[in-house]
Parts: structure tokens; C-alpha cells; sequence
């Protein structure tokens, strides 16, 4: 009975529904677009910051202790982590692997050319400098560089720097966005079902007169107000899911080996149907909260 | 002890004085008329055994129950033992006649399968089972009276209070709907019905509580115009000395 009330009330007041549930969507999919992005722009982040960004390459003459000692001296730097020896036989399987398309210019070297390395990353990018300087003064160091694709130091640098920048931007920005237009989603649910009170306010008190208990009132209206929050949800998510499908390839083609979309269809489903999970359940809360405080605004107002 | 009692019962609203001391009994299967002239107190009376208003002093007992103790949670049950008909109908608008009557059923809990058959019973006791469809605008006075009758009956309640039901109709449309109160209150019902409406309290020759200034009176100009009356005024105003006189 209640769902069919609360269904009559919105066939009565089609606008105001229909406003209640734009407003709601298009919160929603800002959400949404914004959740993805914050996941997306957080993954590249952790690449840029997790591959390794110092390389030391060694002397061919050094020998087998001199570089252990200095691998464990890197080691124990708290300023360096991801510590890694790459032989030169290793060397040559990345070269072979970076130059797959052209099997021509792998049988052209051998290992013999390729210096061993001691690859690492720093805690923190403010380091670098420092560190690169003491590395470049060990003696088993021919030369120091960083991820060749990243280009210099300057650049690895102020990319990272950029990225978290980005990165900061949409996670604060975006949380402000979506802040302000879930308080403005509520203040609608909270006007229009503070509106439907007004014009029940004879049907609420002759109920309250026959005995009708306070839940059994306020049911249709928490109802009607779920129904435009779930509805809500529902089509913001919906235009989103609809728009990152549609870019996904190019994306996934475009950023290669960083996942910044969960790789594989069914994870990518699994990762939005998260997000609508959780939309649906701040979409409740939202409706719930919305309207018991348009009651009881409206309680108080008799 | 009667199915409602009032015991020494004030309630004022600023310095004016709704109710004195009232004391009054009304036993199970009474149709009681509260009487008396505007601002005597008659609403006042139905809305403190409703709880929609608590009494400054004294006690109302209903079914065993003191209503002023009742917490705000135990009123939905109180209230569902009773059934209202207002001076206005208070029926609701946008549902149709058999919805608003259904709408009590929902209140108390009643499984929905076996509303239509309550539902068909009451608006035929009341006249209006071809109407069950039509919308309260589509509805005449007396209809609509009729229908707030059949919500106030359909929960089988312990009591009925009626508030002016027939204050909005005309004369033969208020004959007729007080011949359906008569009817109920032959089927064991109680009734309390407040009224000034003379020629209906004469129609049905009941026990009449007259009011005047928030006090209990039976006075000489009842006792002629109800020679036939059991009783007219029950209990006794303790300032007034009014005694309770058999007829």
C-alpha cells in the first residue's frame, strides 16, 4: 500500500519528480566519471612512482663483492627503496623485449655490451638529487641516469610532480564537486518532500486521528523519496558506465602497460558495479536522511 | 467501572477554562450525547479522550487504560481502538470512497486479503456500496459523512466519538445518518456524540451530558425539551451542587 501511494504521489507531481531525479543523476554521475578518474589518475600515479627511477650503471671491471657491498649499502638507505640488480645478460632480454617489433637490432648485440646495473627507486622524489650525486662518487659507478623513456632528471621530476598535482586536483576537487552537489541534491529531496508534506498536512493529521503510528505516515514519503534517489543513481551511473565504456579501448590502448582502467571486462564491470553499490547506498542515505528531516521540519511546523 | 470515565477533569488554554472538574461515566453499548453551546467544552472533551490534548488535572480512564499515563508511542494503539467521525468528514481527497476506507484497515494492521470483504460489508451497513469507485469531490455531504462512518466502523472499534457529524448537513440527510449511528449503537456500540443540534438529541432520546462553560449542568430547559430522557446530566459538577437526575 505504501509503495502505491508513494507511487500515486509521484504520477500527481511529475516536475517535481522530474527534478528531483535530474539533479540526483546528475550528481551521481559526476560521482561516478569522478570515481573512475580518482582510481585511474591514483594508478598512474603509483607507476610513475614505483618503477625505477635511478639507474647505476657499473664498471664492466667491477667485481661480484664490490657490487653486492654496494647493493647493500643502497640497501640500507632509508631514502632508497626497490633495490635491484640487472646483469648483463639481463640487460640484453629487456633490449630484446623493447625492441620486439625489429628482431634485427637484437641479433646485432650481445651481452657483452650491456653494462650491469643496480636499478632503484627514492622514497621521495626530493632525494634524487642527493642520492644521484653520492651514487655517481662510488667507484664501481661508471654513470648515473634515470628511466631513459622518462628522459632527464628535470623531467622524471617535474612529470611526477604534474602527476601529483593532477592527482591532488581531482581527488580534492573532484570531492568538493561532488560535496556540493550531494548538499544539493539533498536540499531538493528535503524541498520537494518538505513540499509533498505540506500538501499531505491534512491526510498526515486525519492518519495521526485514526491512529495511524508515525512510521506507517511518514512510509509513503521515505518511499517516494527513495525512489528518486535509487532513480537517480541509476541513470547518473548508467550515462557514465555508458561513456567509459565507450572510451575504455582507447584508453587502455593509449596508457599500454599502466592499468589505469582495472584490466580485463569482468574486473572493469566488477570496479563500476562497485561504484554503483556504493552510490546506491549514499543515494538511500541521502533519500532516508532527506526526507525523515523534511518531516520532522514539517512536524514541527504544525 | 465504565468502558470511559472522567474524574474530576480541568483543562484550560490560557484563562479560559475548556473544562472544570468534569466527572462522568459512559458504560459499554451507551450512545451519549455531549451537549452544550459553542466554547462549552464538547471538542475539548473528544480530544482529551483522543490524546490529542493532556488535562491540566484529574484522570480519563479508557478500557481499563488512564490516557493521560499513555506515552507518545502507546497513542496510535488508543486511537485505533476508536473510531472518529468529524463535523468536516476529514475523508482523504485523492483516494476513492473504498480507499479511505481501507486506509484504516492498513492503520490497525489488517492482512490486505481480507480488506475487500470488511471493506463491501461496511459500505453496504452505510448505503454507499455502488459508490465504492467515485472520488470524495464526486460524493454529497451525506455521503461523505457516511464514509467517515464506515472508516470509523470498519476497525470494529471500542468506541465511537463523533464531533458534529451532522453539523454540515441538512436536516433530512442528518436524520438519515443519525439513523445509521442508532442502528450501530443497537449493535452494541458506544457512542459519544457531541452536538447542539436539539431535534437530533430529541429524534433519539439518549442520555444527554449537557456543558456550559466547561462544567457538567442539567438544567430545567433540557429537562423540558427531553421529558423522556433516562437521565440528563451524568455526574456531578462539585461547585455547582447539580445533582444527577433520573427521569
Amino acid at each position: 500500500m505504501h509503495f502505491k501511494v508513494a507511487f500515486d504521489y509521484i504520477r500527481r507531481s511529475p516536475f517535481q519528480a522530474a527534478s528531483a531525479i535530474v539533479v540526483l543523476s546528475l550528481t551521481f554521475f559526476v560521482a561516478t566519471m569522478l570515481a573512475v578518474l580518482v582510481y585511474s589518475s591514483g594508478n598512474l600515479l603509483k607507476y610513475f612512482e614505483t618503477r625505477p627511477q635511478i639507474i647505476a650503471f657499473l664498471k664492466s671491471e667491477s667485481t661480484p663483492e664490490a657490487i653486492s657491498a654496494f647493493q647493500n649499502k643502497l640497501a640500507g638507505d632509508l631514502r632508497v627503496k626497490d633495490v635491484r640488480y640487472v646483469s648483463k645478460e639481463e640487460a640484453l632480454e629487456i633490449y630484446k623485449e623493447a625492441t620486439v617489433d625489429n628482431p634485427l637490432l637484437a641479433q646485432l648485440v650481445s651481452p657483452s655490451i650491456f653494462p650491469a646495473s643496480l636499478e632503484f627507486s627514492v622514497s621521495d622524489l626530493s632525494y634524487a638529487e642527493k642520492v644521484i650525486e653520492e651514487t655517481k662518487g662510488e667507484g664501481i659507478v661508471d654513470s648515473v641516469g634515470f628511466t631513459a623513456s622518462l628522459g632527464g632528471e628535470k623531467t622524471l621530476g617535474s612529470v611526477v610532480a604534474r602527476l601529483r598535482t593532477i592527482t591532488w586536483y581531482i581527488r580534492i576537487g573532484g570531492g568538493v564537486f561532488v560535496g556540493i552537489l550531494s548538499a544539493t541534491s539533498f536540499l531538493v529531496l528535503l524541498v520537494i518532500i518538505g513540499m509533498r508534506m505540506t500538501v499531505r498536512k491534512d491526510e498526515v493529521e486525519i492518519l495521526d486521528l485514526i491512529g495511524a503510528t508515525p512510521s506507517f505516515i511518514r512510509s509513503p514519503i521515505v518511499i517516494e523519496a527513495l525512489i528518486y534517489a535509487l532513480a537517480g543513481v541509476l541513470f547518473g551511473w548508467l550515462v557514465s558506465f555508458i561513456i567509459w565504456l565507450y572510451l575504455s579501448p582507447n584508453i587502455v590502448r593509449y596508457f599500454g602497460d599502466i592499468e589505469v582502467l582495472p584490466k580485463g571486462t569482468l574486473n572493469f564491470l566488477a570496479f563500476l558495479g562497485l561504484i554503483l553499490a556504493v552510490e546506491l547506498m549514499v543515494g538511500a542515505f541521502l533519500a532516508i536522511s532527506g526526507s525523515m528531516l523534511a518531516i520532522s521540519r514539517a512536524k514541527k511546523s504544525r | 467501572m465504565g468502558i470511559v470515565s472522567f474524574k474530576g477533569v480541568s483543562k484550560s488554554f490560557g484563562d479560559i477554562h475548556a473544562l472544570d472538574n468534569v466527572t462522568f461515566e459512559v458504560e459499554k453499548g451507551e450512545f451519549v450525547f455531549i451537549t452544550g453551546p459553542s466554547g462549552a467544552g464538547k471538542t475539548t472533551l473528544l480530544k482529551l479522550i483522543l490524546r490529542e490534548l493532556l488535562p491540566d488535572s484529574g484522570e480519563i480512564v479508557f478500557d481499563g487504560e488512564n490516557i493521560g499515563a499513555l506515552t507518545d508511542k502507546q497513542i496510535p494503539s488508543l486511537r485505533q481502538k476508536i473510531g472518529v467521525v468529524f463535523q468536516d468528514f476529514k475523508v482523504l481527497p485523492e483516494r476513492t470512497l473504498r480507499e479511505n476506507v481501507e486506509v484504516a484497515l492498513a492503520v490497525i494492521g489488517v492482512d490486505e486479503s481480507e480488506w475487500q470483504g470488511r471493506v463491501d460489508q461496511i459500505l453496504k451497513l452505510v448505503g454507499l456500496a455502488e459508490r465504492s469507485e467515485l472520488f470524495p469531490a464526486q460524493l454529497s455531504g451525506g455521503e461523505l459523512q457516511r464514509v467517515s462512518l464506515a472508516r470509523a466502523l470498519v476497525v470494529n472499534p471500542k468506541l465511537i466519538l463523533a464531533d458534529e457529524p451532522t453539523g454540515n448537513l441538512d436536516w433530512e440527510t442528518s436524520a438519515g445518518v443519525m439513523d445509521l449511528f442508532e442502528k450501530i449503537n443497537k449493535e452494541g456500540k458506544t457512542i459519544i456524540m457531541a452536538t447542539h443540534n436539539k431535534m437530533i438529541i430529541e429524534k433519539l432520546n439518549k442520555r444527554v451530558i449537557a456543558l456550559k462553560n466547561g462544567r457538567i449542568v442539567s438544567g430545567v430547559k433540557e429537562e423540558k425539551v427531553y421529558p423522556q430522557h433516562q437521565k440528563i446530566g451524568v455526574g456531578v459538577h462539585t461547585k455547582m451542587k447539580v445533582k444527577v437526575q433520573e427521569v
